[in-house]
């Protein structure tokens, strides 16, 4: 679980830009070689894209502990519950003895203070070249995915998102921004998954069954998230079945996450806030706070606990309690580590070693079921079609469903997909189109020689390309002189043509004069006293050629503003003067 | 157990073991979880310590079968792949396993020709970095080196030190740096020298290897082979790495002007390591001069970080060292000539021995300026934390730089010279820079500098607090280096002029009101740690207590305990907390306190925070708070303090944060500790002890308090919580209780006494086994045990086996999850249900 990325834009200047990852991945990145990039680069800023450990976890460890000192850019939702989960992660991990180099409250707090939050839709110039952008991305309350600008190149980091609405939160919607990279989370790579409905309604079915016949409901959640979801769809459930058994959400947490809940209102769905004027969804009637005494009381109740993997704190000793009863129910609604007790009966383990060597049978039921917010295959895909960028890297997910979808990705999209494993670099060409400024006035001249300009078709423009000072500059050839401080030269082609013309020089200068007037209407070609012919710039001399009088050598020479008409006068008279002119 | 204290394989482990191997090696399981993989190997390296490997390959014959299953497959996964070279390399790293593979034929099959090296597989980075790593386990011994060397191993080795993966190339070349040590180190027996280099073959195919790289035109494989050299040297310091040094230097030196392979910065950290090791310090002077050169021709960005090195160096040529100070100053010196005229202040350098065009220009240009000055003002602050620095440094000067660029930053300094203008503009409103100078400002109040600029540096840091622009990061800094250098204030010169002193404080506590009232949270906060730390540590110097309690300051703390935001509160709590110290605590008669500073008020107010505050930070802050004050003898007379300590305990035995309790338990221990040193008890070795005090439970003073004060109903309670750090403190503090009360106690040790059965001591023992206590003592109306009554906290004292229960405690909750048996236990569980459970991540 967990990743990380780096990003290096290569523009202009050079830029790192981070994704704020999982503690594990970015202390391994930094005791490892990948330290080096942390070190030798400037790291201008870092995203978090949500509240979940596995992508804020490692923050205080990165900006308190390695010394990251830059910006870390947030929504405001993320920055206000983020500080709480990780509490929670010192808690556990303090608990669990396995840490002794962890992070203090006091780093995680002044690791905040660090914390810039961000709108949605907002562009956040981190300096002059950097900019970056939050789009929503459903999946828990405040995820966002951010866009990175360096020049005319971006980048679009999903996080995690969803793309189906559930009960509290919309789906992630991103512009057309052609991003040239986008790199999107891939848990769901293959999968297509069942209908939402069908999983809430086995989940309220199980709950209904187990409390009917007088049994205990266990919920292992983390504390925001999917449980709030979990919670509103029981509250409904309860009060359309006017049920009468308890429920309780557990640890002091709960106030707090509907006190977010409440506040950050208008990060939800539609329909929660629409209710919103008469009943707010997170004030429960039905879900009250637990407190450790009651998992002793007889009769039915759901008790929502944390940690979500059953592997310390409060959730565990309830388990320990209930387990040994066949009427009582667990369960689990997300993933759980290898080690815990979640994992055990996962994987249907039914007699579990505690401390003390004491053996905890397990007979009440275990069910598992999948409530967690990402995108599927079908979601992911749709996110590529709204943004439609240049190229695509998938990330956190299995290495064969990834194949799958790049492939897939491949064909439907003709962009390049990249899947690079931990430790691999990944290099992506770009075809950057650069801005210039141009001049006023070789813009109005420009527009004033040809016919009106037309906004669709793109238009050719002569100019003198300055580049100074990380600068691009169209100006006209005069001021770039005068600018630069420069004398002009003039610079002349030459060409000669081999005309077979027996008579004299004078009478063949006299054939190609008639020719040419007669062939350049709109030009004034002019026959001059010395005996050569101008047209405009150009001019065209006659002499005999010395081995071969036969022949006579036509000597053509245009300044570069002619360039297009020298060229097209050499071509003519090359094909050689017209019978009736002589 | 083994003598080491590793275990050796168990009979359980044992026979789930073939099982594990045989569901590994099947193609038709899901591959299995990488953590699991990495767990088992962690558990067969501890198993290498306890038994011998090659008993452990006969008595699992599971393992050599899995190897030749693995190796069969036609198209393995490529995670088990890499586990098996990974295991067989651990394995192998003994050299009687190493043979018994061999003779199974199993070796070549992993390692050699015939492996994956060759095959399909070999695509894939994690098999490429599992055959590195596991030859790098197992080559120990010289017969796994002549394995490697002599089947052709190395030339792979030296192709995969450039790998597309990042962790396979720097795996690589840890690997040939590991090779070549115990080439050189195990065959050598005669010291080498520079003319005959009888290098053990092995050695001489690395060392040729790294020669002919180095002569190349390729830069990578140039690259690749300075990275060799600068691990090589950073970790090994025998005498031949300097004659094989003497091969290769002039190739190496040329490297430091040619730019077409652009290895500069590799070259910085060879030379640094290189002159960390002592090897190279007495070779007549031309490394040293290879150093000085490299610190004249790189770049100023890429000779700082050599610089540093050489600067924290005790064994160092002076001219090195004066020249890495010049390398380093260089850019800090440059602020000043550009900032003020020639004859204003002398500079930090002579110009005779620098040439500042080049950092000038670096200076003068809009994309390197502030990153090289952040760089030398970091560097800098790594060289002033250093507490033996061997070099002096110019530290007004330093200071006048610093305060210079914090002005630059702010707009406060304009000069006229073209340089300083250009670099000035560049910086204005820059706050990487500020952030910087900010916190090397800081690291320089630790000096003695009485000079003029300690004047305009309170000047610039009052305009910093003052600022509209100054964001939160970079005025928690202000903050930071102001306290830091007001606490150096009492010691320094120049403020022996009190009104100056008095001036600048009343100016820190006016900006100060203005923060506490910021609308953004952190400033609120960043001011209020900053109020705690100055009265912390200012709190005896009469001209600092004057001028807090004559300013807005302490109301204004005492508003923000009503903040919305719990960070805030917490810190407004810490504020009040040490603000009583100069209140009322130890000044009860000073003039300005008056009656407007009333203890029993604040006491009452935060009592109310610790009962009502819905967040834990504030409610932590109380504990810490009235710890303190309990420290610091500050809660009154016996009496006052006991209701104080009762009080607090009761608000606190139904708190749900597990850090307020855990507090309320130190207040406890403190508690106790002190009752023990009044009352005599052994704790406190100077304490009278009077055998009457002992000699019966109703005249043991401390334990009629402990009782009264409902602190066993608190202990007994906290040991079974659910979060294990407060049973462990609990634990800790009843067995102190015990060893106290039982000790001194002329009561039979032994028996359980007489309590009513059902409700005895074994009783009380079972249901704080099951962690059951809290339902099970309902309160002491009734059959309860009564948690107020001495006699039967004595006997559940006696009798309750705390030392068990603090072992049982003090293991890692997650011990069960940890052992090998678990691991095997859960990789067989999975197998078959991988499918149903799909992966699915908060």
């Amino acid at each position: 679980m967990g990743s990380r990325q780096f990003l290096f834009l290569k523009g202009k200047k050079e830029k790192f830009f981070c994704f704020a990852e999982g503690f594990e991945e970015v202390k391994r990145a930094v005791r490892t070689r990948q330290s080096n990039l942390l070190c030798n680069v400037f790291i201008l800023s870092v995203s978090c894209s949500h509240f979940h450990l596995d992508h804020c976890g490692a923050l205080p460890y990165f900006s308190e502990m390695v010394g990251y000192d830059g910006p870390i850019y947030m929504t405001h939702p993320t920055k206000a519950i983020c500080p709480i989960l990780l509490e929670d992660y010192r808690k556990i991990t303090v608990d669990k003895k396995g840490e002794t180099n962890f992070f203090t409250s006091q780093m995680i707090k002044d690791c905040m203070k660090k914390v810039v939050a961000v709108h949605l839709h907002q562009t956040v110039q981190v300096d002059e070249e950097l900019e970056i952008k939050a789009y929503y991305a459903g999946h828990v309350l405040g995820a966002a995915m951010f866009q990175i600008k360096v020049g005319c190149e971006s980048v679009v980091y999903t996080g995690d998102y969803n793309m189906t609405p559930d009960r509290h939160l919309g789906a992630a919607w991103i512009d057309k921004c052609r991003p040239d990279l986008l790199i999107t989370e891939s848990t769901y790579a293959t999968t297509i998954r069942d209908s939402k409905r069908c999983r809430e309604r086995d989940f309220l079915k199980k709950v209904h069954e187990t409390v009917e016949r007088g049994g205990k409901v266990l919920i292992p959640v983390f504390a925001l998230g999917r449980a709030q979801e979990l919670c509103i769809l029981l509250e409904t459930f309860w009060e359309r079945m006017n049920l009468k058994a308890p429920i309780y959400f557990s640890t002091g947490l709960t106030e707090k996450a509907n006190h977010y809940y409440k506040l950050f209102i208008t990060w939800t769905n539609q329909k929660i806030r629409k209710t919103f004027v008469q009943r707010n969804m997170f004030e429960f009637k039905h879900i009250k706070a637990f407190d450790r005494a009651f998992a002793d009381n007889p009769g039915p109740m759901v008790v929502f606990a944390t940690p979500g993997m059953l592997h310390a704190g409060q959730s565990l000793q309830i388990f320990r309690k209930w387990a040994g009863n066949e009427k009582n129910m667990v369960i689990m609604p997300g993933y759980c580590v290898q080690g815990t007790v979640g994992h055990k009966i996962l994987s249907g383990q039914r007699k579990l070693e505690m401390e003390g060597r004491q053996i905890l049978e397990v007979k009440m039921q275990v069910e598992y079921m999948s409530f967690s917010a990402h995108a599927d295959a079908k979601g992911i895909m749709q996110l590529i079609r709204q943004a439609e960028p240049r190229n695509v890297l998938l990330v956190h997910g299995e290495a064969k469903k990834m194949e799958f979808l790049k492939q897939k990705i491949e064909q439907e999209f003709h962009v390049n997909c990249y899947m690079p494993a931990n430790g691999e670099t990944t290099t992506i060409f770009t075809n950057p189109s650069i801005p210039v400024d141009i001049s006023l006035g070789l813009l109005k001249r420009e527009t004033a020689i040809g016919l009106l300009p037309d906004a669709k078709k793109p238009k050719l423009m002569h100019g003198t390309l300055i580049m100074k000072d990380n600068s691009f500059r169209l100006v006209s050839p005069e001021q770039a002189l005068k600018e630069l401080g420069l004398a002009e030269h003039q610079l002349r082609f030459t060409c000669r043509v081999h005309i077979q013309d027996p008579r004299k020089e004078h009478e063949t200068v006299l054939r190609v004069y008639n020719h040419l007037k007669g062939v350049l209407k709109d030009y004034s070609v002019q026959h001059l006293p010395d005996g050569s012919i101008t047209v405009e710039s150009i001019l065209i001399q006659a002499t005999a050629h010395s081995e071969d009088q036969g022949t006579k050598v036509l000597l053509v020479s245009w300044t570069y503003q002619d360039e297009e008409l020298g060229s097209y006068l050499t071509s003519l008279l090359k094909k050689g003067l017209p019978q009736s002119t002589s | 157990m083994s003598p080491r204290g590793r275990r050796a394989m168990s009979r359980a482990c044992a026979r789930l073991l073939p099982r594990v191997c045989a569901a590994l090696a099947d193609p038709r399981q899901p591959g299995s979880d990488d953590t699991c993989l990495e767990k088992m190997l962690d558990w067969f390296r501890e198993l290498r310590e306890a038994e011998p490997t090659v008993k452990l390959l006969r008595d699992n014959p599971c393992l050599t079968e899995f190897f030749t299953a693995v190796l069969a497959l036609p198209e393995p996964e490529p995670n088990v792949l890499s586990f098996t070279l990974r295991l067989a390399g651990i394995v192998a790293a003994v050299e009687d396993s190493f043979m018994h593979l061999q003779q199974l034929e199993l070796l070549a099959r992993l390692f050699g020709e015939d492996g994956p090296l060759n095959s399909a597989a070999w695509e894939d980075a994690s098999v490429r970095s599992g055959w590195v790593e596991g030859v790098h386990s197992m080559v120990q011994h010289q017969s796994a080196l002549h394995f490697i060397c002599s089947g052709g191993g190395i030339d792979v080795i030296f192709t995969l030190q450039g790998d597309p993966s990042l962790f396979v190339a720097s795996a690589a070349c840890r690997l040939l740096v590991h090779l070549l040590t115990l080439s050189v180190g195990s065959e050598l027996t005669v010291p080498l020298n520079a003319k005959d280099c009888d290098w053990p073959a092995c050695a001489h195919m690395i060392i040729r290897h790294i020669e002919e790289s180095l002569q190349s035109n390729s830069a990578s494989h140039i690259k690749q082979s300075l990275k060799l050299l600068t691990s090589l040297f950073g970790s090994c310091q025998a005498p031949w790495t300097k004659v094989l040094w003497l091969g290769m230097a002039k190739q190496v030196e040329s490297f430091l002007t040619e730019d077409s392979v652009q290895a500069q910065h590799i070259l910085a950290d060879l030379l640094l390591n290189m002159a960390r090791s002592p090897v190279f310090h007495d070779t007549e002077g031309s490394f040293w001069a290879l150093v000085t050169s490299a610190l004249e021709h790189l770049t100023p960005v890429q000779s700082s970080p050599l610089a540093v090195g050489i600067l924290r160096l005790h064994r160092c040529p002076q001219v090195v060292r004066i020249k890495a100070l010049t390398v380093l100053l260089q850019p800090m010196d440059c602020i000043l000539r550009a900032a003020f005229q020639p004859l204003e202040y002398a500079g930090l350098l002579d110009e005779s021995v620098s040439d500042p065009s080049a950092v000038e220009s670096l200076l003068s240009s809009k994309s390197s300026c502030a990153s090289l000055l952040c760089q030398t003002l970091a560097h800098l602050e790594e060289l002033l934390s250093v507490v033996f620095l061997p070099v002096n440094l110019p530290y007004a000067s330093l200071l006048r730089s610093v305060v210079t660029i914090l002005q630059f930053c702010n707009g406060l300094l304009i000069p006229a010279s073209p340089l300083g203008s250009k670099i000035s503009q560049i910086l204005v409103g820059c706050f990487r820079v500020q952030k910087s100078a900010l916190d090397a400002l800081a690291a320089l109040s630790d000096r003695k500098c009485s000079d003029t600029v300690v004047g305009s540096l309170f000047d610039v840091l009052l305009a910093y607090l003052e600022s509209p622009n100054t964001t939160p990061t970079v005025l928690k800094k202000s903050f930071k280096a102001m306290s830091k250098w007001l606490m150096s204030l009492p010691g320094m010169s120049f403020f022996k002029n009190q009104q100056q002193t008095e001036k600048t404080l009343q100016d820190v506590f006016l900006v100060l009101q203005k923060r506490l009232c910021s609308p953004c949270w952190e400033v609120r906060d960043s001011s209020l740690e900053f109020l705690t730390n100055l009265i912390r540590n200012l709190r005896d110097h009469d001209e600092f207590r004057q001028s807090l309690l004559s300013s807005e300051v302490p109301k204004l703390t005492e508003n923000l305990l009503e903040d919305p935001e719990s960070y805030v509160r917490a810190s407004a709590v810490t504020a009040m907390g040490h603000l009583a110290f100069i209140t009322y605590f130890f000044v009860p008669e000073s003039p300005v306190a008056g009656n407007q500073y009333n203890k029993e008020k604040t006491v009452a107010k935060l009592q109310e925070i610790l009962s009502t505050d819905p967040e834990g930070f504030p409610r932590r802050a109380v504990m810490n708070v009235f710890t303190m004050w309990l420290k610091e003898s500050c809660t009154g007379q016996l009496e006052e303090t006991e209701q104080f300590v009762s009080t607090v305990v009761q608000t606190t035995a139904h708190d749900l944060d597990w850090e307020v309790k855990l507090g309320c338990l130190e207040l406890v221990q403190i508690f106790c500790n002190h009752m023990f040193c009044r009352f005599g008890l052994p704790e406190c070795p100077y304490a009278p002890i009077s055998s009457a005090v002992t000699s019966s439970i109703c005249q043991n003073e401390p334990l009629q308090i402990f009782c009264r004060a409902n602190l066993f109903s608190f202990l007994f309670r906290s040991l079974c919580d659910c979060d294990k750090p407060v049973g462990q403190k609990a634990c800790d503090i009843l067995l102190a209780l015990k060893s106290h009360f039982c000790q001194s106690s002329t009561t039979d040790l032994q028996g359980p006494g007489d309590l009513s059965a059902g409700h005895g001591i074994h009783w009380l023992q079972g249901t704080l086994r099951q962690g059951s206590l809290v339902q099970n003592f309902p309160t002491d109306d009734g059959n309860g045990v009564d948690f107020q009554d001495p006699e039967s906290m004595m006997l559940a004292l006696r009798t309750i086996d705390l030392v068990e229960l603090h072992n049982d405690l003090n293991k890692c909750s997650d011990y069960v999850e940890k052992s090998p048996q678990s691991l095997l236990e859960d990789i067989l569980a999975t197998v078959g249900t991988a499918e149903e459970n799909e992966a699915d991540c908060y």
